[in-house]
């Protein structure tokens, strides 16, 4: 049975998609994930304070996620809940990092695969007239990291967060300047946005028709107003009703863990069905955003896509309207006093059973810990690429034998493979943990 | 256009490359010609410095990186992870191992080492550029010699809290207490260790009310010797300022969460390393 191995760059770890075909039959497509973590693994025996400063290490990516949501988790099994003011500083951290991501993801990952720039190796390899692109991109890419910086104190790897709150409040001055620097910096990451769409407009005539824009479930812990914080993961049925929500702890109630052989990321089913997550999923389940230019494009966005929307390549689009979500979202946290506490309640210990919820660049990202004597013995981690699995394998699918006939290979089949990829935006070492 | 460079990574969390992209001009001065994350290119060409992230973990890991070394004209392991093996170590105790080998049995995907080796273990390295990771000044500084860049000796002493006569009777764990915001971590009997590792960070973490757990590895005087010779001299500090029992601190700094920095150059190293090449 002939295979077709495709390699897979401008995303983020190591993976490879492969397609078996018979003649114009396609047997199978398939997201291999080519390097493991191994974190649930790693931290066992760790005693459970230190987890929040491990497993940020899982990802430099989604660091943040990983850093809060193990607090969470930790927070969730003493039974305690932290002051406002330390959730507060917590969400801004969250939005740095999504600040950062949606900027990498759009700019650095999705540009070069447009129309007209076919073959360009890279963001900083585009014709002289678009060569300003890069640089405009990286700046607003760098708001997110200085972020993650004021509110997470380290740059990558934040420590900020600990059980029962945060270390310590936020330098007002160093506020000011990084609020005014989003405020400074919103009508360039507009006008890259505009930039975006345009260009997202010369694949018109691909969008929602590459045959697997068909609806599925849709995963996301968000609410109107939110800041990526996560309370309860909410479900849209594949009819676009909102189906149910539920906590972290009941996870194993709907969604179940599905082996792989040749990978090492498993992917998860939602009541046995595929299922979807990450920015288009997030967009589905909010009627708006809560700030206005984030939703003025959200509106645009359903005028031109309908809502609720499916086709693939709109989770790019969905990542701009994000992108200036995020920043005028941090804008207003940053006019809170987040140099005043209390930024953290007492803990006696921690022991037992906790889950923490967060809604990760991906979707809600689910930490599971059990604690004997201060010791982690187990450690379960829901990673959102992992619920994307068998999503991107479907649209693999519906690529390979869009281009795959009985006599011949289109081998623009690599280029569909790459964009349907990175429409979802894959996390290789999030998702081996 | 500078001159060429790639970067390749190995199994690690691409946290090294995401501080390497806020690093500013870094790809105006220099030519890069190979990055997977950002970048399109099926071959891996001859160029005069190749960064290496992560570690070798995977039969893919040591292939691609001895091809890659033998393009090169120097070889810069980055972070901890291509310096010392970095977080994968903590896989490195048997009955984690045996998780390991159970759990992640698979088929037609690059198969894992017995262990995550770092770098130096398999091509030879001209520098090391250490950190988890390495911030955006200090890879313009490798990269460009940065003129004026200067680094302190340790964290400690870019950190800059007051310390005080205050002796604590035992450590704070991380979780305990409120954290006050001028004084000296390890007077308020936190286990800091930004008094031995090696500066050049700006000390964001201590800074943030958080201990330094070491992510720069030891200070140059350090880096020859055993991490035995390091962990003694966090000991002579604690027991200059504190009144926290040795064994106390023994415990601390032999724990998974240091562990992964502490022991770096000297234990994981097929010969000592040169300190003039750590970065």
């Amino acid at each position: 049975m002939p295979t077709l191995t495709v390699p897979l760059s401008r995303i983020e770890g190591h993976a490879r998609a492969v397609i078996e075909f018979q003649g114009e039959r396609v047997i199978s497509a398939h997201f291999q994930a080519t390097e493991l973590r191994g974190f649930e693994m790693l931290v066992q025996g760790v005693p459970a304070e230190q987890v929040s400063v491990i497993v940020p290490r899982i990802c430099g990516v989604c660091s943040t996620a990983h850093h809060v949501a193990a607090v969470k988790a930790l927070e969730d099994a003493c039974g305690i809940a932290p002051p406002p003011r330390a959730i507060q500083i917590r969400e801004l951290m969250m939005l740095g990092q999504l600040i950062q991501n949606q900027a990498t993801s759009l700019f650095l990952f999705t540009m070069p695969d447009f129309p007209g720039r076919e073959g360009v190796p890279s963001l900083f390899h585009l014709d002289e007239h678009e060569a300003d692109i890069a640089p405009r991109a990286l700046a607003i890419r760098r708001l997110g990291t200085r972020l993650i910086t004021l509110a997470g104190g380290q740059f990558i790897h934040p420590v900020r967060a600990v059980v029962g709150g945060v270390t310590s409040g936020l330098d007002p001055q160093a506020m000011q300047t990084m609020r005014q620097e989003l405020e400074d910096s919103l009508a360039l990451a507009l006008e890259l946005v505009e930039l975006y769409w345009a260009m997202f407009a010369g694949l018109r005539e691909r969008i929602g028709t590459l045959g697997d824009d068909e609806p599925t479930y849709y995963l996301a812990s968000v609410h109107k107003g939110h800041a990526y914080y996560g309370d309860v993961v909410r479900v849209m049925a594949p009819d676009g009703s909102e189906q149910h929500s539920f906590a972290a702890s009941e996870y194993g109630e709907d969604l179940t863990l599905v082996p792989v052989e040749a990978s090492y990321c498993d992917g998860w089913l939602y009541r046995g069905q595929i299922l979807r997550a990450n920015s288009l999923a997030r967009l589905n389940l909010l009627p708006e955003m809560g700030t206005p230019r984030a939703d003025a494009l959200l509106r645009r966005f359903r005028e031109e896509w309908g809502y609720p929307a499916h086709a693939i390549l709109l989770f790019d689009l969905a990542r701009a309207i994000e992108l200036i979500y995020c920043m005028e979202r941090a804008m207003d946290l940053l006019e809170q006093e987040l140099w005043k506490g209390p930024f953290r309640v007492a803990c006696g210990g921690v022991e037992g059973e906790g889950y923490g919820l967060v809604e990760a660049p991906r979707g809600p990202l689910i930490h599971h810990y059990v604690i004997e004597g201060g010791i982690v013995r187990q450690a379960r981690f829901l990673v959102p690429t992992q619920y994307n699995l068998f999503a991107i394998e479907r649209a693999l699918e519906v690529a390979a034998r869009r281009y795959i006939s009985a006599t011949s290979i289109n081998m623009e089949l690599v280029r569909a493979a790459g964009r349907v990829v990175r429409a979802f935006d894959p996390c290789i070492a999030c998702a081996t943990h | 256009m500078g001159e060429r460079f790639a970067v390749l990574q190995l199994t690690g969390c691409s946290g090294c490359e995401v501080s390497m992209l806020n690093a500013e001009n870094w790809l105006h001065e220099n030519q890069l010609v190979y990055m997977p994350l950002i970048l399109s290119a099926e071959d891996i060409p001859e160029v005069n410095t190749l960064l290496v992230t992560g570690g070798v973990y995977t039969e893919d890991d040591l292939y691609r990186l001895r091809l890659a070394a033998r393009r090169a004209r120097q070889v810069v392991p980055v972070g901890t992870c291509a310096v010392s093996g970095g977080v994968a170590n903590l896989g490195h105790r048997d009955a984690v191992r045996q998780v390991f080998f159970d759990r992640m049995e698979r088929r037609h995907v690059p198969r894992l080492l017995p262990r995550c080796r770092p770098v130096d273990a398999v091509v030879p390295v001209s520098r090391y550029l250490t950190g988890c990771p390495p911030t955006p000044e200090l890879y313009m500084a490798l990269l460009f010699d940065t003129p004026g860049f200067e680094a302190a000796r340790t964290v400690c002493i870019e950190c800059g809290r007051r310390k005080t006569r205050d002796r604590p009777q035992r450590l704070i764990g991380f979780h305990g207490g409120e954290v006050d915001p001028e004084m000296c971590l390890i007077n308020q009997g936190y286990l800091c260790i930004g008094s031995s590792t090696r500066g050049g960070c700006r000390a964001p973490c201590p800074r943030a009310g958080h201990p330094c757990v070491g992510c720069r590895g030891p200070s140059t005087g350090f880096i020859e010797r055993s991490s035995e010779e390091w962990l003694e001299s966090i000991q002579r500090v604690f027991r200059r300022m504190t009144d926290i029992p040795p064994e106390e601190i023994d415990r601390g700094i032999r724990s998974p969460q240091f562990a992964l920095f502490l022991f770096q150059f000297a234990d994981y190293a097929e010969a000592p390393r040169d300190k003039d090449k750590v970065f």
